[in-house]
């Protein structure tokens, strides 16, 4: 990925933010035991973390990483802190972050919180804080220990200048017109506007002027399987930006539609059914972090295989015609034969429509029918056998 | 229309800002149109880092999707824009302006 190959790998291979960055650099440069922590507040995808990853290394400490999941329980958070802040010596150089920390709030908090806030009161290691916002009530209690530094979007023309420092680097073009509605629809955020770049670059999206505000799941999941390599076709799936159970069942539909041999199907469902079963975990435990993993997942569907399209429909065409138009059928003769049998049009189908069948088959029951009838009879007669 | 600057005889609201311009404070004012600070008066743009002058936007050609006031406050002007090896003089002027960002790794 583009946005990992070019990250920053200094402060001042940043872009946006100046003053900003410059006021973390000057806290590290102050900071001794007691030290404000700094919490910094700003969209995704402007550096937040990136700035945390780089001071860490330039100032050479050991960064310990965690997340609102971690510190969603005053024990959790106990747990992992404790060690950190009492035995600095034997742990290095230690540094906190906390990453996305406006994630814990409301129902997910046992605690954690209120722990978070008391470490932040006395901080014996420097403690760097990151959230998209700064709003909530718990994000208020929070600021009033921490000093709290803003990151905001990056301007336009100067996110344009970076975007052609890489696509330099990567010896590549993009037309005028794409590279500014590319800049539009990124509102800043350097990380989607470089996937959306190297998404266009590579290919499967004509860099003409319409728009391609989204890219549709039928030209993401055909791109996907025309793509050349295993880069070209992640960089399809992450700018496929759809619902993920819909991005599953995208999938699900066109392989099990595709004229594929039972090997290939066995493991491409197995890909499907561990997504799922990620899905699933992610809608249970609402852990949404977890979501960047389902990507990884799916890539492994991929092969380079004319014989995938994308299909909307999870049945193959002659099952699917037959539920649209037979059902149909069924469906209003079983209304007839039900009220002349006094029962239910659900029950009789369920039930008794095999052997009524049988009955006409071997002529001992008769029915006065509409004509129209006679065909699906006949029809359903046959498949008997 | 004109903006006549006065010192205000009543007090009255900006039509920019809506917050009160005080009596004897300087305001702007035009007939059928109100009051507004001086302060208001004044276009925002941001400021382009390699030449320290105003980054032109008013005429920037991302001018619809570019809030300045919510943006971060240093830009490029079209001019600087367009020079050749622009992200690496934008580099050397940031570090020009912030020494600190100066670190080695």
């Amino acid at each position: 990925m583009w946005s990992e190959k070019h990250r920053p790998q200094s402060i001042s291979d940043m872009v946006g933010n100046e003053e900003s960055r410059a006021t973390i650099i000057e806290w590290f440069v102050k900071w001794k035991k007691g030290t404000k922590p700094i919490l910094i507040v700003g969209p995704p995808g402007i550096g937040k973390t990136t700035i945390a990853y780089l001071t860490t290394k330039q100032f050479r400490y050991d960064m310990i990483g965690l997340n609102a999941s971690d510190i969603r329980s005053k024990s959790r958070i106990n747990e992992i802190l404790s060690p950190v802040l009492g035995n600095v010596s034997v742990l290095g150089t230690p540094m906190i972050f906390v990453d996305e920390v406006d994630g814990i709030h409301g129902r997910g908090d046992y605690g954690g919180a209120e722990a978070l806030i008391q470490i932040l009161k006395e901080p014996t290691v420097p403690i760097v804080l990151a959230a998209n916002s700064d709003l909530s009530d718990k994000m208020k209690s929070i600021k009033k220990v921490v000093k709290t530094i803003y990151f905001k979007p990056i301007p336009p023309r100067l996110l344009r200048v970076y975007l052609q420092n890489i696509l330099k680097k990567e010896n590549a073009k993009l037309s005028p017109g794409s590279l500014i509605k590319v800049i539009d629809k990124s509102h800043g955020d350097i990380r989607s506007m470089i996937n959306l770049t190297q998404s266009l670059v590579t290919g499967f999206n004509p860099q003409t002027d319409q728009s391609f505000e989204n890219i549709n799941v039928e030209n993401g999941i055909d791109a996907f399987f025309k793509a050349k390599s295993l880069d070209e076709a992640r960089s399809v799936l992450y700018s496929m930006q759809i619902d993920p159970k819909q991005k599953i069942d995208a999938f699900y539909s066109s392989i099990i539609t595709s004229n594929l041999d039972t090997q290939t199907l066995a493991k491409l469902l197995n890909v499907l059914s561990e997504a799922d079963i990620l899905y699933g975990k992610i809608m249970k435990t609402q852990n949404w972090r977890l979501l960047r993993y389902l990507n990884e997942i799916l890539l492994a569907l991929y092969k380079n295989d004319d014989r995938i399209r994308y299909t909307q429909y999870n049945l193959s065409w002659s099952l699917l015609n037959r539920i649209r138009w037979d059902g149909r059928k069924i469906k209003a003769l079983s209304l007839v034969i039900a009220k002349k049998l006094h029962m239910s049009s659900s029950a009789f189908v369920t039930i008794c429509f095999p052997y009524i069948l049988f009955c006409i088959k071997n002529k001992k029951l008769e029915f006065e029918l509409e004509e129209t009838f006679g065909d699906i009879i006949e029809k359903e007669i046959e498949l008997l056998k | 229309m004109s903006w006549r600057k006065i010192p205000m005889k009543f007090s009255g609201t900006c039509i920019v800002c809506n917050e009160k311009i005080e009596i004897n404070e300087m305001g702007l004012w035009a007939k059928g149109v109100g009051v507004k600070h001086e302060k208001c008066a004044q276009i925002k743009e941001l400021q382009c880092i390699i030449c320290a002058s105003p980054a032109g936007c008013p005429q920037c050609e991302f001018q619809d999707n570019c809030d300045i006031e919510k943006v971060s406050q240093i830009c490029i002007c079209k001019k600087c824009s367009e020079e050749k090896d622009v992200f690496e003089l934008y580099q050397k002027s940031t570090l020009k302006k912030f020494p600190l960002l100066n670190l080695n790794s």
